[in-house]
């Protein structure tokens, strides 16, 4: 077995390595920018606004996948498959879009809905297509002492597991919340891009690093 | 002179014997307890003497009580009745919960800060109490749950929990976490185990602090782990309490409290005998449940990962060499400490391997370009990665300046975003397919068909909004006032980098006060330099005193004085003084002032010379600040 050597040797030669690197990135398996790739981002909102009035009545009854029951929401609820995505269709031209696994999606899916009522005779524009809500999630791969985190961190932080399991973090820089658990996993909710969430979870790295129980 | 607040009228006889106020015009009580400068004393017929006047409570703001109180909205302070509303209900419910008058107390203190604050608004009263009444019972550390104050006051948990956040969190009070030791003589008090409820109680204890340990308790319930642990120490102390037993005291569900027994049966400490368990302190601590069950999870997938791929000769070949390492390091490492601790350290070495292999290629791919730059980028990146850990025990703590200061990039955006105005606001019809968008839109039959169920299912919600807008026809004709709608919320201010710069946006957003003369509060800011110059000389700046030009009511802005004969060449009429150098829009505070619009551009140019030969530097707040006599107030001219 020729083939399996590198990796092998790797395996039994860890003194090559710890010359490259310094010996603290042997204790920690992954370090921040790992941790930044390996998000994983879970849905996206976005809005955009069709600039022109829309009659919903007639957008339900002519589109599959839609749901109009004005008792209890006053908007349309039509879904398409791909990608799979939800959108609220309001009277004023405002569309929201939910659930793509990111920007682009959320924009293509967007613009499809938008085709679809352009189809149906409206005078459809796209104005002001903008993401107001990320959601994604990452796991550090190491537990964290949550009851030291928010002694040290009150101001930014609350952790009241007889009501939630996690501690609530509010970073006011960019201005993200984040929920962290014990089990090291962490979802970051509020941004608006992904770069906001590369730059939370870059911030809250080496406190969370700091605070890890072992 | 004091003007009566209801008629005006000058005519108040004071009696400072009765220690009234009452207007001899309209018969008004003005005050009842009027405040003398002078202390006197009276003897009463035993010899003690005692201060003559009335006792004045902290929370009261003067005026008329009593039998003053015929005029309504003259003096009633909806405040104090609010307060006094508060008292009544924290104590209500701290009776409930028996808990001390001081805890009372500080429980109104707490209300009066959420109401100063304004953060009673918008919630129940119900709600606030209770939140403050939590507050208090963490912060003095008494055995309270939430649910207790809920179940006592009937309100739901969660919404409560959100009032209390949200009360602690802005009035910063910083709640030290839930020990869930504190709970346990509770419940062990109520699970009827006679004489030897403290004994049981100290085992629970002790249960509790090995859970601790092995961080079963993150993210738990408090109550769920002193069931689990009463109910072992009842069993070690021979009590045959059942879950079911438990499950009533503690009010958590049976699963849970089977869980939390579950995941204490995985810890080594589970393996001991209960003797060994007293006396021994097992040194290692485990790691969270949920952190093993999600590195399970992990090694589950990847074992997948593995089955379905093909390379699984070199996996097999991998995972003999693993096993043969890993065998090495159990028999060297931990001898005799049961299978759980083993798993756990397995995995970890796994996993460092595992990740040491994939950064090799890294390293290799850097190494081989030989590039010096390169590999030094590497090196600091890594640095910078892993910042030394300042006393792990302590861990970091939040950096504030980080927060504060804005960096560029975002100023940047900022910028950009006034500037990204224009953007194409058609629809881009490419890439999309035709035919998908077609599938989604029904057919003329079955759009009918569709239009009849719906018209059929909402028949009764088409009916009311049919008469709703009748009315509303019919409302609009009879020439009824459309509701008022609310103001839309404020624009955020953006972040501003310097202290002045914020200081100006906020006196943009809303002119504070027209007492202070911006010129000078913008002078302040200037040079250093020029302001020790300033400090040599001792005579007072140019600026004009307001005192000099009494004209209280013409106008709420304030003006300079025109008719100082430098000038006299500007026509005589006011021009808002905070309508400064027109080069400078940065520090301009805008004024809605239609006088400015009658001057023509001339006439403009030499305002701003004039106002450039101002001397702009003064460090005397008293200039700063006018006399204020042209100033706009709402407020009962009595206050003057």
């Amino acid at each position: 077995m020729e083939h399996e050597s590198p990796l092998k040797q790797i395996l039994n030669s860890p003194l090559k390595l710890s010359v490259a690197l310094p010996q603290t990135s042997h204790v920690v398996p992954s370090g921040p920018q790992e941790a930044i790739n390996s998000v994983k981002i879970q849905n996206c909102v976005a809005s955009v606004s069709l600039g022109c009035e829309l009659n919903l009545q007639t957008i339900n009854f002519r589109t599959r996948n839609s749901e109009y029951n004005p008792q209890r929401f006053h908007g349309v609820v039509m879904r398409i498959r791909e990608p799979r995505c939800t959108s609220l269709v309001f009277r004023s031209g405002k569309l929201v879009c939910t659930g793509a696994r990111n920007e682009h999606d959320a924009h293509l899916a967007a613009r499809k809905f938008a085709r679809i009522i352009q189809k149906l005779g409206h005078n459809v524009k796209f104005i002001d297509f903008k993401v107001q809500n990320l959601v994604a999630t990452v796991d550090l791969k190491f537990p964290i002492r949550l009851e030291n985190l928010n002694q040290m961190h009150g101001q930014f932080s609350s952790y009241e597991p007889e009501l939630f399991p996690g501690l609530i973090y509010r970073m006011v820089k960019p201005r993200i919340v984040l929920l962290i658990f014990v089990n090291g996993k962490l979802v970051f909710t509020g941004a608006k891009s992904k770069a906001e969430i590369a730059e939370s979870l870059e911030n809250i790295y080496p406190i969370l690093h700091s605070f890890r129980k072992n | 002179m004091k003007k009566c607040s209801v008629c005006n009228s000058n005519e108040i006889e004071i009696d400072s014997a009765r220690g009234d106020e009452v207007c001899t015009n309209c018969g008004a009580v003005l005050s009842d307890n009027i405040i003398v400068s002078e202390v006197q004393f009276e003897e009463n017929a035993v010899g003690n003497s005692s201060a003559v006047g009335q006792f004045v409570s902290a929370d009261s703001k003067g005026g008329a009580t009593g039998y003053g109180k015929f005029h309504v909205g003259t003096s009633t302070e909806s405040r104090e009745v609010t307060l006094r509303k508060a008292k009544t209900g924290i104590n209500h419910l701290c009776s409930i919960l028996h808990l001390s008058n001081h805890c009372v107390d500080t429980a109104h203190n707490f209300f009066k800060m959420a109401l100063s604050r304004n953060l009673t608004r918008g919630r129940k009263n119900s709600h606030i109490y209770a939140a403050c009444v939590y507050i208090t019972c963490r912060t003095e550390g008494t055995s309270h749950l939430l649910i207790d104050i809920s179940d006592a006051l009937q309100i739901c948990c969660y919404e409560l929990g959100r009032t209390y956040l949200k009360l602690s969190q802005a009035l910063c009070i910083n709640i030290p976490s839930i020990d869930p030791c504190i709970y346990i003589m509770r419940f062990a008090n109520r699970l009827e185990f006679g004489e030897k409820t403290h004994e049981v109680s100290m085992t629970a204890q002790r249960l509790v602090q090995r859970m601790k340990k092995d961080s079963i308790h993150s993210g738990r319930r408090p109550s769920g782990l002193c069931g689990a642990a009463l109910l072992l120490a009842a069993r070690m102390h021979d009590f045959s309490r059942k879950p079911n037993d438990i499950v009533r005291v503690v009010k958590i569900h049976e699963s849970t409290l089977r869980k939390r027994l579950l995941e204490f049966g995985e810890t080594p400490s589970s393996a001991l005998t209960i003797d060994e368990f007293m006396s021994i302190d097992l040194e290692a601590e485990q790691e969270p449940p949920s952190f093993k069950a999600a590195r399970r999870k992990d090694k589950d997938r990847l074992q997948r990962l593995c089955d379905e791929n093909e390379f699984t000769s070199l996996q097999i070949e991998i995972d003999a060499a693993l096993e043969r390492d890993l065998k090495k390091s159990r028999k060297r490492k931990l001898p005799g400490v049961p299978t759980a601790a083993v798993e756990e350290f397995d995995e970890t070495t796994e996993t460092d391997k595992f990740i040491v292999a994939s950064i090799d290629n890294v390293i290799k791919e850097v190494l081989t370009v030989d590039d010096d730059a390169k590999v030094k980028k590497a090196e600091t990146n890594v640095k910078a990665e892993f910042k030394p850990v300042v006393a792990p025990s302590l861990g970091l703590k939040p950096d504030l300046l980080a927060l504060c200061t804005v960096s560029e990039k975002e100023q940047a955006d900022l910028s950009m975003n006034k500037n990204a105005s224009e953007v194409i606001d058609d629809l881009n019809l490419e890439d999309l397919d035709d035919d998908e968008i077609d599938g989604y839109i029904l057919t003329e039959s079955e759009a009918i068909l569709k239009d009849r169920l719906w018209n059929q299912m909402n028949a009764e919600y088409l009916k009311i909004a049919k008469e709703r807008e009748e009315r509303a026809a019919r409302e609009r004709e009879e020439g009824k006032p459309e509701k008022k709608k609310r103001r839309p919320k404020k624009k955020p201010i953006g972040p501003s980098s310097t202290a002045l710069d914020a200081i100006q946006k906020v006196l943009q957003e809303k002119k504070i006060s027209s007492k202070i003369n911006y010129d000078i509060l913008k002078s302040l800011t200037a040079s250093t330099h020029e302001k020790e110059e300033n400090d040599t000389k001792p005579e007072l700046p140019e600026v004009v005193d307001e005192t000099s030009l009494p004209r209280p009511g013409t106008s709420r802005k304030t003006y300079f004085n025109l008719s100082n004969n430098r000038r006299s060449k500007v026509p005589q009429m006011g021009f808002p003084m905070a309508s400064a150098n027109e080069d400078d829009p940065k520090d301009q505070i805008t004024t809605d002032n239609e006088d400015i619009a009658d001057i023509d551009g001339e006439e403009a140019l030499d305002i701003e010379d004039a106002i450039e030969q101002e001397p702009t530097e003064s460090d005397r707040l008293g200039d700063i600040l006018n006399q204020g006599d042209a100033d706009e107030y709402s407020g009962p001219e009595e206050y003057f």
